[in-house]
This record gives structure tokens, C-alpha cells and sequence, in this order.
């Protein structure tokens, strides 16, 4: 039986609130948890977080107070939600811990995106930015063997390898080649408007976290390192929010959230296999199905449409964390050398490119090369992870 | 896990010239010594486990002897922050105790084991967080350095790599029990910390 949100009733909204009690959720333990539980987590809390950004801004363009006062009801129990996703997360863990569990994320996350995406120009930049959050596990990796003697594979336990991607140096385009062209709401497939909120959402959460914790490092290179990677955050959420229509309507784009929670916590809940957690996801669903239903009747409302004009007929088939080794192989083997070019990719560094690289890395080798360098020098060696062989690029195996 | 081995803290081409540096990574060295533990069985865990109570034993009394007495008089609120910390040493050192002599065949071994793991992890982020930061702020270079040089005399102590079964017992007889070694890295620190000064 298909599970279908706009005909399932949830919660009541005036019964989600939680008290402090129930907000206290028992953490996950890093040593044992599936390393997949951890990416869900850090998923819903990136989608929660794009919840409640999305309702504030959509309360600051919204002159009519009752309509405000109506977002600020769900936008509270989407905060509680968001508190009890991301709380999940031990306290133990240090802010690198979580940092490669979030590339590990955007790793299996937007590869499996790009394999099930029907539309070819969105699975291309999905196929694109993978590659770079793949590098970007890399460099963490090495960085936490330095400072904390561990290895990524301890957190990541090999489901997912650790090896050079495109090198994290030529990630830093000029601005204006990281705006793609967006979908056609009118023709797209749902599943493609669902893909880029959720990658859009991931990587916005990626952003922040970089952004914010980064500077708590006293290590140089750590410090250094994040504002390198979250900086190029920036061209990824740039990247991926210009992929969805401009022209979706507020609550066209309001019931397009409340439908991919709903998507996204039910596909959670088949897959997780922490008991706890999975009760968490479960609940949640039921919350998220009442805030879609409101946001429906905010877009009858408002715009005078059905929501099931713009929405999917079914839910699509669930979102998946799996290993997607072989298929980054692929891309590995073939996309390496690509940049952007206007909306587009092209294999040349063209003279945008070149000068914005100029100017970034100011004639040094940016953090994310010396990090390998101050990672030599103490070990003698890299840290890779390539359990299904050596690098697909003859250029990147290790000297 | 990958064939990679990460050497001990001290035994990486790293300056060590920065005591909380070092100790960071010993805890990530202690984290992985318990991954070891729990991943063999029989002779292998019985020789991790050994490893793993000496290089415990070893850094706890390095931190002690070195980071404690320092941190204490070092900033505002130093002698509270290091309070906490040696209570949360103590549970751990007592659980250390009543694990040293263990046959890690027991059937009380693990659950003991991760109860160690979770008192011991959390006591070193405690540290990290709200002892060593204070220390890396008020601390110079060259007190960071002199403390270094003497947490690495202690960790000369008793070895903590692999080495086949065989010299493990003898290794073992040769140390004696975790309290005498406890002593003799106190002496060892002391001497260092002396050389120091």
C-alpha cells in the first residue's frame, strides 16, 4: 500500500507541544551507533532548520497577522522538532567528529539523489557538487587523524571511502558561475522539486555549521580549513537553491516543505534501526502531516489552487542511506576535471575561473593542501579509506 | 578498519612541543586502544587490554602530576575546574582497579569495558573543554613545551605497542601491577618537571 500525506490525518497542532521531559532525547553513542543513524539525523536536523528559516521569512514578507500568527504556532513545534532531532547527537563527539559525519552525509545523500533524479540537468549538478563534498571528507580525515589520532573509518566505518575528490583547491569559482538555471515548476517531476529542498536544505546546514564552528578550533590549520571548506558551503547553497523555480509561489513553496518532511521522516522511519530513534522519526511524521495540511489550506487560500496540482500523485519511492561506492567510482573515473561555466560545465579552466583562482589563493597553497602537507610530515603518509581498490584517476593515487 | 596504523602520540614525527596537543591525541590513542579491545578476542584482548590499562594508567597520572597542578594555580577558577576532573578520574581509576587483574574472558568483562569507555570518554572532553582551553590561554610556549617534554617521560614508562604474546607476559611481570606503575611515572614526571625548571 502507498503511503499517501494528503490523505493520512496526524497530530492535532494543539497537541504536539512537548514539555522538557519529552525534549530530553537519549543521545546516540558514536562508538556503536550505525554510522547511517547519524546521517538521518544530521539530514532531518538540516531539513528542520530549513523549516523554520523558510516560516520566518515567509512571516517577514507576510503583512496579515493572523496568517503570522498561524506560521508562528507550527514554526514553534517545528523549532521543538528541531531540537529534538539535532539533540540526538552525544555531546562526546567533538565538532570534527560531527563535521565528517555531515560529509558523509553530503556524500551518500546527494549520490543517491543523482542516481534516482529523472531529470538529467538536475542529476548533473548533483553529480557535480558530490565530488567536491567527497574531497572535502578527505581533507577533514586527515585533519582528525592529526589532532585526535583517529581514524575517519571509526566514524564512517566503511560504508563510504575516503580518497581524493576533485581537489578542494579548484572548488573556488567565481560567484556568478555557481547559479544554475532552475527547474520548470510546471513540468518538473515532484521527486526533482523534493531532491533540491532536501540537498538545498543539507548543505545550507552544512554551511552554517562550518561557519559557526569553526572558529572554535585553536589548531591553525583546523581554523583555517573550515573557513576554506565553508566558504565554498556558500557555492554549494548558491548552487543548489538556484535549481528550484523562483516562480513557486510562498505557499506553493510552504506546502513543497511540509511535503518533503513528511517524505523525508516517513522514508527515515523504514529504513532506521535504532529503536528510539526511529519512534522519533515516527512521531514526527505524524506532527508533519497536520503542518501539511495546514500549509494545503494556506495555498487554497491564497492561491486559490489544489496543493495536488503541484504535488506528486504518490509519495515517490522512500530516500535511501546506503553505500554508493561503485557510482562515485563512475564519477571519479569521468567527471574530475569539470568546472562551471555560466549555467553550464565545461572541462577547461576558462579565464573567469583562472583569475578568481588567482586572487583567492593569493600565489600559496590554500589550507586544504597544506593540511595534506602538515599531515605528511607527522605521519609519513595520507589517510585513505579505498576499500574497493586503488583511485579510479591514475592521477590521484597516492605517491 | 584499514591496515593504516596510527602511531601512539610521542611516536608520530609530531614537535610535541605543545602539551595539550599531545594529550589530545593521547586520548584519541586511548579511544582507539578500546576499538581494539573490543574488536579481538582471547589472547589478542587479553594483550590490548593490557596495553590499554597501562597507557591509561599512564596518562592519568601524567595529567596528574602535570596539567592539574598547573591549571589549578594558573587561572581564575582553576581549583574547582580541577576537582571535577579528578572525580571523574577517580570512577574511572577505581573501575581501572577492579578491571586490572580481570581475565577479559569474563563474562562481566564488556559490559565493564563500555562503562570504563563512556566514563573515560567523557572525563576527556571535559578536559579538552574546559581545562585545556584555559591552559592553552594562559600557558606559553615554553611552559606548553616543558610540560610536553614531561608528559612524554612518563608515557616512556611502560610500552604500549603491539609485541607478540610471549614478551607481553614477561613485559607484563616486568611492570608489575598498575598501582606500582602509577608510582614509578609519578617519579618519572617528577624528575622531568625537575630538568624542566
Amino acid at each position: 500500500m502507498t503511503f499517501n500525506p494528503l490523505e493520512q490525518r496526524g497530530i492535532p497542532l494543539d497537541r504536539q507541544l512537548r514539555n522538557w521531559r519529552e525534549l530530553n532525547v537519549d543521545p546516540i553513542d558514536p562508538d556503536r551507533c550505525d554510522p547511517y543513524t547519524r546521517c538521518r539525523i544530521i539530514t532531518m536536523n538540516g531539513i528542520e532548520v530549513e523549516a523554520i528559516l523558510f516560516s520566518h521569512q515567509l512571516a517577514r514578507h507576510t503583512p496579515d497577522p493572523e496568517i503570522k500568527r498561524q506560521l508562528a504556532r507550527t514554526r514553534y513545534i517545528e523549532a521543538q522538532q528541531q531540537k529534538a532531532v539535532n539533540w540526538l547527537l552525544p555531546g562526546v563527539s567533538s565538532v570534527l567528529e560531527t563535521t565528517i559525519a555531515y560529509e558523509q552525509v553530503a556524500v551518500d545523500l546527494t549520490a543517491w539523489v543523482a542516481r534516482m533524479e529523472p531529470d538529467p540537468y538536475l542529476k548533473q549538478a548533483y553529480e557535480f557538487g558530490v565530488l567536491e563534498d567527497f574531497d572535502h571528507l578527505y581533507r577533514y580525515a586527515n585533519l582528525y587523524e592529526m589532532i585526535e589520532h583517529r581514524k575517519a573509518e571509526s566514524i564512517v566505518d566503511n560504508l563510504t571511502e575516503v580518497m581524493p575528490g576533485r581537489p578542494t583547491k579548484y572548488h573556488h569559482r567565481n560567484p556568478v558561475d555557481n547559479v544554475r538555471d532552475p527547474y520548470d515548476r510546471n513540468v518538473a517531476h515532484p521527486l526533482s522539486k523534493l531532491h533540491a529542498l532536501t540537498i538545498m536544505s543539507t548543505e545550507q546546514q552544512t554551511m552554517n555549521f562550518y561557519m559557526n564552528t569553526g572558529p572554535t578550533y585553536m589548531e591553525p590549520i583546523a581554523r583555517q580549513l573550515y573557513q576554506e571548506i565553508g566558504l565554498i558551503e556558500e557555492e554549494h547553497v548558491t548552487h543548489y537553491e538556484s535549481l528550484v523555480d523562483p516562480g513557486e509561489t510562498w505557499w506553493e513553496q510552504l506546502v513543497n516543505h511540509e511535503y518533503n518532511e513528511c517524505y523525508l521522516y516517513y522514508s527515515f522511519m523504514q529504513q532506521e534501526s535504532d529503536p528510539k530513534v526511529k519512534a522519533i522519526w515516527e512521531l514526527h511524521l505524524n506532527m508533519e502531516l497536520e503542518h501539511l495540511h495546514t500549509a494545503c489550506d494556506l495555498m487554497r487560500r491564497h492561491d486559490g489552487r489544489e496543493p495536488q496540482e503541484v504535488l506528486a500523485p504518490e509519495l515517490p519511492n522512500v530516500l535511501t542511506f546506503e553505500p554508493n561506492k561503485q557510482y562515485l567510482r563512475e564519477l571519479l573515473d569521468t567527471q574530475m576535471d569539470l568546472t562551471t561555466l555560466g549555467a553550464g560545465y565545461v572541462r577547461e579552466a576558462h579565464e573567469r575561473f583562472e583569475k578568481l583562482q588567482e586572487q583567492i589563493h593569493g600565489g600559496e597553497q590554500p589550507p586544504s593542501e597544506r593540511v595534506m602537507a602538515q599531515h605528511d610530515d607527522m605521519f609519513g603518509r595520507e589517510y585513505r579509506v579505498q576499500s574497493e581498490g586503488e583511485h579510479p584517476d591514475p592521477a590521484m593515487r597516492e605517491k | 578498519m584499514s591496515e593504516l596504523h596510527t602511531p601512539h602520540a610521542g611516536d608520530d614525527y609530531a614537535p610535541d612541543d605543545d602539551v595539550v596537543a599531545l594529550l589530545k591525541r593521547q586520548h584519541g590513542d586511548i579511544r582507539n586502544l578500546f576499538d581494539e579491545v573490543e574488536a579481538c578476542t582471547g589472547a589478542e584482548r587479553q594483550d590490548a587490554f593490557r596495553r590499554l590499562v597501562r597507557l591509561l594508567a599512564v596518562h592519568e597520572t601524567a595529567e596528574q602530576e602535570v596539567v592539574h597542578p598547573y591549571a589549578r594555580h594558573a587561572f581564575p577558577g582553576g581549583e574547582q575546574i580541577v576537582e571535577d576532573r579528578l572525580a571523574e578520574e577517580k570512577t574511572a581509576k577505581e573501575t581501572l582497579a577492579e578491571m586490572d587483574e580481570m581475565d577479559t574472558e569474563d563474562p562481566t568483562f564488556m559490559p565493564r569495558l563500555v562503562k570504563l569507555r563512556t566514563d573515560v570518554q567523557e572525563h576527556a572532553r571535559a578536559e579538552e573543554r574546559y581545562e585545556f582551553t584555559h591552559i592553552y590561554r594562559n600557558a606559553d610556549a615554553k611552559t606548553l613545551a616543558t610540560m610536553a617534554k614531561a608528559v612524554k617521560a612518563a608515557e616512556a614508562m611502560a610500552p604500549t605497542r603491539p609485541h607478540p604474546g610471549v614478551q607481553t607476559a614477561a613485559a607484563n611481570v616486568a611492570l608489575g601491577p598498575v598501582a606500582a606503575l602509577m608510582d614509578r611515572t609519578k617519579d618519572a614526571v617528577r624528575k622531568a618537571m625537575g630538568e624542566g625548571r
